[in-house]
């Protein structure tokens, strides 16, 4: 049974750069977010394996999303793909729960090695 | 230098300055404009390190600087405006400046070989002619916006400069909480003078006048020619009394003034408004309102004298 | 005037490349600077060279603006305007490195202008499969300065002299926040309407890989 996905980015073209290198286990069962508050809809009403979250975004931004889950007690792995990388931020959300941290553009070669490391693939 | 023969002749037929460091600032490079203008001897300069080859080097300043090339691999630049020079080379201009060192303009680049920056390259240009031509270009329009304050006949400020004065000085006076006062002139009968003597005698009434009343000025009043026969003087940190003393005492010399003309006695009088800074002033024209109607006040009731905003103030209470 | 308009796709593209390089470039920066800076999502505008005074002279109390040219492959070109408010200028010459007497605040202000928006540039540059190059910086403005020119005449000046070169430019307004050291500083990119479309070209090509 293939895993369900959510990917969280304000930004169409950002979103659509995951989807394109999605492996195909995680390809089938996606859903699309573009702010905080969709996502931490969709966490909660509905079991997620996998959240890709972008940080700034509208609303509610990136962080605001990890602290919704983690007060909520949602099980789901968390994989943070931002632009916004100085090594503050990275520590702040791998605190928060998040099992790692992309930069953007994310490559494939890195993602597969984290989703590996994360026994997702 | 590399192989290339353009390359070659391009660099050393530049008119432009080109020294190559390696990253502990070790001149690895120069070229024949360096060559030339600094005076050296090649094997004084080329393997040594920069700052022992050129001892003017502000060298704390230059290793900052060039670590901003390193490490974040872009162009950084210094302009002559920021800093005249930095090498000490010799200019070959014609003209004569004020320097004889050579106004340059330096670029830095980083230069990059396997991925990384493993040399600087100092690009050297000389700009004494701009530097020349834009000083005096500087001054001229020093002199230019000098001129723009004056008024041209009577030499005072204008009215668009004499204003910003007030705005200024009444600002200062609030922020502060000092006194300012504004002391309003104006001319009696100056039209009838214009038509009976002709605008040549108006003219010179009103220089003759202007510098009476700047005489009688200390060196911080701000004075200025308000409008056709008006004047208007900024007294600050001057209290109500003392403001009413400098324009009765300008008020009895401008009666005494006798102004020759195509052997004419010209007389002339004045009517003169006086207001100081007070807490309901919210801007500077409150101030030039409140002493515009006492001015009118002084010329209502018979010209020639001082009438003050205060004085009037209690007159409309009663 | 020809009326230039980016669609919706088009727009989120231009949008998220300028992200991208914000995020890198703020951490290249951070780490020179050795401080934190802080990332507001860009704003992007298309404004017209008359309304451009207008939009400008919005962009609260200025105390200095410095102008740099840059230039790349393909026509695309631009200027980028820095629009700086120091809370304590003193403090520049200790973020960037030097010592406070060892340059003058003007310089501080070029200095500190050129490496943010090189910085920029050259992220964003590399994510189009450019390069760029730049003009010397120039100092178009301080209040610190004994000119007594206020900003928004030297900036209207300065836009009108250069406004035969476009009618139409791309206002992408990127404001960086250093925190330990409390200063704003907003960039403005003006790139004319000849750039713009070779800017699309590119970001077509990209959209097309979609």
């Amino acid at each position: 049974m293939s895993l369900s996905v959510l990917i969280c980015d304000d930004s169409n073209m950002a979103r659509k750069q995951v989807l394109r290198i999605l492996p195909e286990s995680l390809s089938e069962n996606v859903q699309l977010a573009t702010n905080g508050v969709e996502a931490l809809e969709i966490l909660n009403n509905q079991p997620i394996d996998v959240l890709f979250l972008d940080l700034t975004m509208p609303i509610v931004d990136g962080v605001g999303v990890l602290q919704g889950i983690k007060e909520a007690g949602i099980s789901v792995k968390v994989f943070v793909i931002s632009a916004d990388i100085q090594p503050e931020m990275q520590n702040k959300v791998l605190d928060l729960g998040a099992k790692a941290f992309l930069r953007k553009p994310v490559q494939l070669d890195v993602l597969t090695t984290h989703l590996t490391q994360h026994d997702i693939l | 230098m590399p192989d290339n023969p353009f390359c070659t002749t391009i660099a050393e037929q530049l008119n432009t300055g080109i020294l190559i460091l390696d990253l502990e600032f070790n001149i690895v490079e120069w070229n024949r404009f360096f060559a030339i203008h600094a005076h050296k001897d090649a094997k004084d300069v080329i393997g040594k390190n920069v700052f022992s080859a050129f001892p003017e080097l502000p060298q704390k300043w230059f290793e900052r600087k060039l670590s901003s090339v390193i490490q974040l691999n872009t162009q950084s630049f210094c302009s002559w405006e920021q800093r005249h020079h930095l090498f000490e080379l010799s200019h070959t201009r014609p003209i004569t400046t004020d320097s004889h060192f050579m106004a340059q303009n330096c670029t830095f680049l980083p230069i990059v070989t396997d991925k990384v920056v493993n040399h600087i390259c100092i690009l050297i240009e000389d700009v004494t002619d701009v530097c020349h031509y834009q000083t005096k270009l500087n001054k001229a329009l020093e002199e230019l916006a000098k001129a723009n304050r004056i008024d041209g006949l009577t030499q005072v400020f204008n009215r668009k400069h004499w204003e910003e004065c007030l705005d200024q000085e009444f600002s200062r006076a609030r922020r502060y909480d000092h006194g300012l006062a504004l002391i309003m002139f104006d001319l009696d009968h100056f039209k009838l003078l214009n038509d009976t003597y002709g605008h040549q005698c108006g003219d010179m009434v009103l220089i003759e006048t202007a510098q009476k009343i700047s005489s009688l000025l200390r060196l911080c009043d701000q004075f200025g020619r308000y409008g056709g026969e008006e004047f208007a003087a900024i007294l600050p940190e001057t209290d109500l009394i003392g403001a009413i003393d400098v324009a009765e005492r300008i008020c009895r010399e401008i009666e005494k003034l006798v102004i020759n003309f195509q052997d004419k006695n010209i007389r002339i009088s004045t009517s003169v408004g006086v207001a100081i800074i007070s807490p309901n002033d919210k801007r500077y024209e409150d101030l030039i309102s409140n002493a515009d109607h006492a001015l009118y006040e002084a010329k209502a009731t018979g010209r020639n004298k001082v009438c003050a905003a205060k004085e009037i103030e209690y007159i409309l209470e009663e | 005037m020809k009326n230039f308009n980016l669609n919706e796709d088009q727009q989120d593209c231009l949008q998220e490349i300028i992200n991208v390089a914000m995020g890198q470039a703020s951490d290249q920066l951070a780490r020179y600077l050795d401080t934190f800076v802080y990332l507001k999502v860009p704003s992007i505008e298309q404004v017209s060279s008359q309304h451009l005074s207008d939009t400008l002279k919005s962009e609260a109390q200025s105390v200095a603006v410095v102008s740099q040219g840059f230039f790349g492959y393909e026509g695309i070109r631009g200027e980028a305007l820095l629009m700086y408010q120091p809370k304590d200028s003193d403090r520049l010459a200790d973020l960037l490195g030097y010592e406070p007497d060892e340059l003058s605040v003007e310089e501080q202000i070029i200095d500190l202008s050129s490496i943010l928006t090189t910085t920029f540039l050259n992220v964003f540059a590399s994510q189009i499969d450019n390069q760029m190059s730049y003009s010397a910086p120039r100092l178009l403005f301080s209040s610190n300065s004994d000119k007594n020119t206020s900003s928004e005449s030297s900036i209207s000046e300065h836009i009108q002299h250069n406004s035969f070169n476009w009618d139409v430019a791309l206002k992408v307004k990127i404001s960086y926040q250093v925190t330990d050291y409390s200063f704003n500083c907003d960039m403005i990119l003006l790139i004319p309407e000849s750039a713009i479309i070779n800017i699309t070209s590119v970001i077509d090509r990209i959209l097309e890989e979609y």
